[in-house]
């Protein structure tokens, strides 16, 4: 490295920007044409030879979409249920983590063998069951059949374990001798010092939960029920010949999403990384 | 004590209860099911039993899950193998001398978070036989139309691109992370005994980031051989099955047939494989610093 020319470490330089910058073009180009073909009419789309931009960008495909599309609902629905999800797992996934790191009790050992034996259950193995349960408790198409079998998560309960056994047992047992009951050691200690390993997990079931469709596409029928995912897979027969609108919508869908990843890119990509190093 | 042990009861108990309801009762009747003949509708003491001839057909049998298990580990391979070198590619690029990391970044890491469904409406546009913007600058540089996504024999080298397209942020963001926590005085003293670029590589970066390569692996391993979205929303298995995936096959057979004994089979032969596959894998990418 250090014996580069003075003429090849610019060439080379060059090339690297290059190579990124082909790379992320890739990335990005895709949501670039979906923006331009949600703009175009629906003629446009379909000229030959082809056009690359709108003679006039047709700004009125959205508001015909939303004119059509409850995009509002789709939204409350994804943000509600995946809300419910993201609290669930974190809440349930603390609070166990805390029993297994922090106390002694008749079957621990047991118990986290079964945890970390259930981590590796991938999902399509105990679909049709988890669906059948879900159908005879009568959950099919509402909110509980969506969100409840999602509350919990084995995974983040290993992942919180693994955080709050790094925790010094003093500060917990001095926290005891100040007379702190169990809960308020749980909320006031445990919880606060490992924020960046709840952000993490909050990140990944968001995701999870915001993006998943195969589960919604099970439980869900009615439209009013709808996560933007289902939205988007049932306007692509409702707009099979308007190709311009169902890019409209899934703009629409996708993009408050990549803005709201913008501004918080740090912590998603720190959270992630995270994880990856942890195994 | 006592009372502290209640207390961890207590935090384990919901979850736990949740954990035996959602995860480990479903397997075990997934288990039972894949022995039987059962439509869902009918009672489950009444469901007929059928041994192991739900195992056997699919391996003997049934053309299209055999189809769809080969096509499922071409995917597996292909997406693996591109996300692994694209990714540390990419990663060691973003870890030598660069302006604008975060920038960089998060133009890679886009796809990763947008709905699995959203890429594939944008891509099967993309690449439309007629519409597509794709066929579009092909043709325009004169060159013929390419079916991609409705071609038996592109579909599912189309649908290869487009997971690694998705996913290839997230193995960069992975790889970019171990590379980082390499200390430099390994490097700094490779240079010292006059060691070049390609020997840093070799030598250095690549035993270090044996971890992270075997995390890298081993999940996109496991995720890929259970895509679904994807193939779902693109192709739904066709041209003629050439992009049928296994567990589509089993959404189909569940959920369209109504042979939940057959589907959950499909279930277990599917998860056989991944963890034998997964064994493997570890077993040959493992830390082998103190056995060498």
């Amino acid at each position: 490295m250090k014996e580069e020319s003075a003429i090849l470490r610019p060439l080379g330089h060059t090339l690297k920007y290059l190579t990124l910058a082909a790379g992320a073009g890739i990335m990005v180009f895709p949501f670039i044409w979906m923006i331009i073909a949600s703009l175009m009419t629906a003629g446009e789309i379909q000229l030959r030879p082809p056009v690359w931009l709108p003679a006039e960008p047709q700004f009125s495909n959205y508001s015909d979409l939303a004119a059509s599309i409850p995009i509002g609902r789709l939204y409350f629905n994804s943000i509600f249920t995946s809300g419910l999800i993201v609290f669930g797992v974190l809440l349930s996934s603390s609070l166990a983590g805390f029993a297994f790191a922090k106390y002694r009790f008749p079957g621990r050992e047991f118990l986290f063998y079964v945890i970390l034996a259930t981590m590796m259950i991938p999902f399509f193995v105990t679909l049709i069951p988890v669906f059948f349960i879900v159908r005879q408790l009568g959950w099919i198409d509402t909110y509980q059949g969506l969100v409840v079998p999602g509350l919990t998560s084995a995974y983040g309960i290993f992942l919180m374990r693994q955080f709050i056994i790094t925790l010094p047992d003093e500060l917990i047992d001095a926290a005891r001798i100040d007379g702190a009951s169990e809960l308020r050691i749980y909320w006031r200690i445990v919880l606060p010092l490992v924020k960046p390993a709840l952000a993490t997990l909050g990140t990944f079931s968001f995701i999870g939960s915001w993006n998943a469709f195969l589960w919604p596409l099970l439980v869900i029928n009615s439209r009013e029920l709808m996560t933007l995912p289902l939205g988007i897979n049932s306007m692509k027969s409702l707009y099979a010949d308007n190709t311009n609108l169902l890019m409209a919508g899934t703009a629409v869908a996708v993009i408050p999403m990549l803005f709201m990843f913008i501004f918080l890119q740090r912590y998603f990509i720190q959270g992630i990384a995270l994880t990856g190093l942890k195994g | 004590m006592r009372r502290r042990m209640l207390w961890a009861y207590a935090f384990v108990s919901a979850p736990i209860f949740a954990l035996l309801l959602f995860l480990l009762g479903p397997i075990l009747f997934s288990g039972w099911v894949s022995l039987h003949r059962w439509d869902m509708l009918s009672p489950v003491n009444e469901m007929p039993w059928r041994g192991f001839s739900n195992y056997v057909f699919l391996l003997t049998k049934d053309k299209v899950f055999l189809k769809s298990l080969g096509n499922t580990f071409l995917f597996a391979i292909g997406g693996v193998g591109a996300n692994t070198i694209l990714g540390l590619g990419f990663a060691l690029l973003l870890n030598s001398h660069i302006r604008g990391r975060a920038l960089w970044r998060v133009l890679y890491f886009m796809p990763v978070i947008t709905a699995p469904l959203a890429l594939a409406v944008m891509f099967s546009f993309i690449f439309d036989r007629n519409f597509g913007v794709v066929n579009n600058i092909i043709t325009a540089l004169g060159l013929p139309r390419q079916p991609f996504l409705s071609g038996p024999q592109q579909a599912l080298i189309t649908l290869i691109f487009i997971a690694v397209y998705q996913f290839v942020g997230y193995y960069i963001v992975i790889f970019l992370a171990g590379l980082q926590g390499i200390p430099q005085d390994y490097y700094d003293a490779a240079q010292v005994d006059g060691a070049g670029a390609l020997q840093e590589f070799r030598f250095i970066t690549l035993p270090l980031l044996r971890p992270v390569m075997l995390f890298v692996v081993v999940t996109n391993t496991i995720g890929a051989l259970q895509v679904f979205d994807l193939v779902f929303a693109t192709t739904g298995g066709a041209p003629a099955n050439s992009s049928m995936t296994v567990v589509l096959h089993m959404y189909n057979t569940a959920f369209k047939f109504s042979r939940m004994g057959r589907a959950s089979a499909m279930a277990f032969i599917l998860f056989a494989i991944i963890m034998l596959i997964t064994l493997i894998q570890v077993r040959l990418l493992q830390d082998r610093t103190y056995q060498d």
